[in-house]
């Protein structure tokens, strides 16, 4: 056991504005500032072509969701599943359903996306419970399987090519509104989602990751909880779909694809298991970085050697990929908690010299 | 003292053809602090697990505060008052300090993923209650220091030590103690006894203590009970129980041990006082 | 009834290819804890080798075959020496996903060296044509050869496990890696072993297969490797003849419910469609994963407090 007294200092620290709640809404409010300040920034730079680039950064933001989803499943309550990608199928082909054949208005195309696919996970969290570690996440893979096969054969046996929406709000057509509006519900649901992970909830689940005997014995009922995060893990996805069906304006059975449920958990793994930052983190480098590879140009020659860079795409986002898992098997947010650290060890650093020299004098 | 808390009467447990428990009675009167004690492999975590729920025993029946225990499932029992500490710590260890202190007093809050979805309300403010609370008691046994370190990254002593705190945080009328002292070092563990007592003292709240380390149960139990291969072996205060030459051959084989159960009776009472 | 015999005879001849696959995914991870999701292409661009083999030097189908084992056992021992040695300490999660990278690299690179593989090309093999008859039944050379050879897999690989030193070693490693690393088995030649083992073993599934359908590309094994994972899976992922079993069974459903199937509808809807067998072949897994949780052939493992 260490000395008290050497503890006490490090326990209370001159940074300590930096952890508390105050600095947390802080950075959070200068980050959606910044992030409404986007569109006018793409409108500088890219001109005419500004909405094209904000509608396809405005897919992250429907990924941020779904790794948040994925993330409260595996990384807190650590359900190893890997079927959220037949929810994210349901949420869009539901929308599309009652957008399109039943014409109803767009927002309760949404709740119902949502409480459906709850409900979905709700039955599918029961059988869930029965099944652990590896057998679960290949058992949830076939899952995904058999929506998808489902969700073709809908396609099949309306004679539909595509499930197109044809009755979106006009509004949404224009992709700087598309855009703010997904980053509002983003926003939303980063807070939404923090504050049920800081409550007598979220500790429910990570008491149950980090031991389940213990949690049992301090009476949190693990049915209960593993099946209230299948749910809202459920929900979350659903909507995460019916934003995709939004954004794609169609509804396609590879919503519900192997690959599409596989990227999900790549994203919380590279990003960060348990983390809420390593989500956001995670979305961006799986939805994002494909993306800037397409940037590059399509053939790079040096002296006699020409590279045709266009075909190298997926091998290139895999290598990075290897190499984020390689140097940082905890997820790439540890990069971000190191650099609080530094923060934090500078500033202690700068007020502990100005307080001595305070002193001084 | 005062009327039982909790009443053992005629427990067995059988895993196989191997009997662990063999018609065990134990009474834990109110307020008291009662030691378990026995040779490794005597049966003593296996009564603690009946109680709290982890094994089912073969036969028996375990009352606590006037009702059947053995009716009740695992995840209620803390709800009705009983806590436990883990002989293989079972800390929540990615969890601040402070963060398993709140989460032990789970059943105690009652707040729902809807309170949860704000960051003010209800459910906010009993969860402020709560951090009071949990660092309340982290300062009457000595370890508000602690907490805001990740349980995980504390040294083996201390993380014992937050076991203890975890366990009597949610105040519950019956602890259960499964060896807090092994791992501790020994200047700690007299800081422990003290901790506990004081606790006792304050709070009121009855221990059953399953210990080897015969420092901190000459000073803190009130009263000692035996185990050997699964029976009672002896029960009383602690001084007679340890040097009745039975449990003394049951301990430490026969001759030669002896010494070395005197030296621990003899350093005893510094301790208590 | 002759119908159903050539139709039940498929179903195990495609099951024993998920088999081949399923037992390589088995093998890794029991003894180095990855869920490999590279492990059909690997399949695959050993295959490609092989086709490579055929089409430009114009080898024989054999000594192509030869060159082709010999390329992907050392594919596998260089896979676990530049791959598996970094991620090993890894959390099983990462692992995992590490392979999904390790196939887009290996896809990438295979389709740079042999761009003339992304499509699908023909795959010749001594077998395709010929055919035997037994009784009413006609069985396909390469059928034959396909069982034939999965059973020598099998066969050798449980006589490898379980009567020669280095196996019984290996089996060591996968019950506690530690432990056995304690009573001095190679842990790391191990390693190197089992990789190298399983990347023959997958190049064997795709170079059946391949015959069987006279075609291939470089992403010919996906399908079939999701299957092999569910046949693992209902095996139970610990045993190897599990994983044998759990592949065939899954391709005997497949192949009788098209025959139960076929020509049937409900109103509508076209029930001998292919995906109504998936998800019932899916659903039906996931049942038997509820009433035995460990699989088929696997063991309930004790939670101690």
């Amino acid at each position: 056991m260490s000395d008290p007294a050497s503890a006490s200092p490090r326990s209370a620290p001159p940074s300590a504005w930096l952890r508390s709640r105050w600095a947390g809404w802080f950075i959070a409010g200068v980050g959606v500032v910044a992030l409404l300040l986007v569109p006018s920034t793409y409108d500088a730079l890219y001109g005419f072509q500004a909405g094209f680039q904000l509608h396809r950064i405005s897919l992250i933001g429907i990924y941020i969701i779904a790794a948040l989803a994925q993330n409260v499943l595996t990384g807190y309550a650590a359900q190893p599943s890997l079927g959220n990608a037949a929810f994210f199928g349901v949420g869009a082909y539901l929308l599309a359903w009652t957008n399109t054949d039943l014409h109803q208005p767009y927002w309760l195309g949404i709740v119902i996306a949502m409480v459906v696919c709850a409900l979905l996970g709700l039955i599918v969290g029961g059988p869930a419970l029965r099944i652990s570690g590896t057998y679960l996440a290949i058992a949830t893979l076939g899952l995904v399987l058999v929506t998808q096969s489902l969700l073709d054969l809908w396609d099949k046996t309306n004679g539909r090519q595509s499930y197109d929406l044809t009755q979106l709000p006009l509004s949404l057509g224009d992709d700087h509104t598309l855009y703010v509006f997904i980053v509002v519900i983003v926003v939303a649901v980063l807070f939404f989602v923090r504050n049920i992970l800081q409550s007598r909830v979220g500790r429910a689940w990570v008491a149950i990751r980090d031991n389940e005997a213990a949690a049992e014995a301090f009476g949190i009922n693990l049915t209960t909880y593993k099946l209230l995060a299948f749910v809202i893990s459920a929900l979350l996805t659903g909507l995460a779909g019916a934003l995709y069906a939004t954004w794609a304006t169609t509804a396609s059975s590879s919503s519900s694809s192997a690959d599409q449920t596989i990227a999900f958990l790549a994203m919380i793994v590279v990003g960060g298991l348990g983390s809420i930052v390593g989500s956001v983190i995670g979305a961006i480098f799986v939805g994002f970085l494909p993306l800037l590879l397409q940037q590059l140009p399509a053939i790079v020659s040096a002296g006699p050697i020409r590279i045709q860079v266009t075909t190298l795409q997926s091998g290139i986002f895999g290598l990075l990929l290897l190499l984020a898992l390689i140097f940082f098997p905890e997820g790439l947010r540890g990069i971000v908690d190191r650099a609080g650290l530094l923060m934090r060890r500078l500033l202690n650093r700068h007020i502990a010299t100005g307080a001595s020299e305070g002193v001084e004098r | 003292m005062t009327d039982a808390l909790l009443t053992i009467t005629d427990l067995t447990v059988r895993f196989g053809g191997l009997v662990a428990v063999d018609r065990f009675d134990l009474t834990v009167p109110s307020g008291q602090i009662v030691a378990l004690v026995g040779p490794n492999g005597a049966g003593k975590t296996t009564v603690l697990n009946c109680i709290s729920g982890f094994v089912t025993p073969t036969n028996g029946a375990i009352q606590f505060a006037g009702r059947d225990l053995l009716r009740l499932p695992r995840n209620q029992r803390a709800r009705v008052g009983i806590g436990r500490t883990f002989q293989n710590l079972q800390l929540f260890a990615s969890m601040t300090v402070l963060d398993n202190l709140l989460t032990a007093q789970h059943s105690a809050l009652r707040a729902t993923i809807l309170g949860g979805l704000l960051p003010f309300g209800p459910a906010r403010a009993e969860d402020a209650r709560a951090r009071a609370h949990a660092l309340a008691t982290l300062d009457l046994l000595g370890l508000a220091h602690y907490a805001h370190q990740v349980a995980g990254t504390l040294p083996f002593g201390a993380q014992k030590l937050v076991g203890v705190a975890r366990a009597l945080v949610v105040r519950p009328q019956l602890v259960l103690l499964d060896e807090p002292a092994a791992g501790v070092m020994h200047a700690d563990v007299l800081d422990l006894a003290a901790s506990l007592r004081r606790w006792r003292d304050e709070v009121g709240t009855t221990l059953l203590l399953v210990e080897h380390n015969m420092s901190l149960v000459q000073a803190v139990a009130d009263s000692v009970t035996v185990l050997d291969y699964g029976r009672k072996l002896a029960e009383g205060l602690p001084q007679a129980v340890l040097s009745d030459p039975a449990v003394l051959e049951a301990y430490l084989g026969s001759d030669g041990a002896a010494s070395d159960a005197t030296v621990v009776a003899e350093e005893a009472p510094n301790v208590a006082n | 009834m002759v119908a159903f015999l050539q139709v039940a005879l498929a179903g195990v001849v495609t099951g024993s290819i998920y088999g081949l696959l399923a037992l390589g995914i088995v093998l890794i991870y029991r003894t180095t804890g990855v869920l490999n999701f590279a492990y059909g292409a690997i399949g695959a661009v050993c295959t490609g080798f092989m086709a490579i083999l055929m089409m430009g030097p114009r080898l024989p189908f054999g000594l192509a075959l030869l060159g082709a084992l010999i390329f992907s056992a050392l594919l596998g021992m260089g896979l676990e020496r530049s791959f598996a040695r970094p991620v090993l300490r890894a959390p099983v999660f990462t692992k995992a996903i590490a392979t999904l990278a390790l196939a887009l690299i290996l896809e990438t690179v295979a389709q740079q060296i042999w761009p003339q593989l992304s499509q699908a090309v023909h795959f010749s093999s001594p077998f395709a044509t010929a055919s035997v008859r037994v009784g009413g039944v006609y069985i396909a050379l390469i059928d034959v050869v396909i069982l034939l050879v999965t059973a020598g897999v099998m066969v050798a690989l449980q006589l490898f496990l379980t009567r020669t030193k280095l196996g019984i070693a290996m089996r060591a490693t996968a019950d506690n890696q530690d432990a056995a690393r304690l009573m001095g088995a190679p842990v790391g030649n191990i390693s190197l072993l089992t990789w190298g083992l399983s990347a023959v073993i997958a190049a064997l599934a795709g170079i059946l297969l391949a015959s069987r359908t006279g075609l291939m590309n470089l992403s010919f094994l996906d399908p079939v490797l999701i299957l092999a994972f569910i046949g693992a899976v209902l095996g139970g992922l610990e045993s190897l003849p599990g994983a044998l079993i759990g592949g065939i069974v899954i391709g005997l459903l497949d192949n009788l419910l098209a025959l139960i199937l076929a020509g049937h509808s409900l109103g509508p809807l076209d029930i001998s469609d292919p995906g109504i067998r998936q998800a019932l072949i899916f659903g039906g897994f996931v049942l038997v994963l509820l009433f035995r949780p460990q699989g088929l052939l696997g063991q309930a493992t004790l939670r101690r407090v």
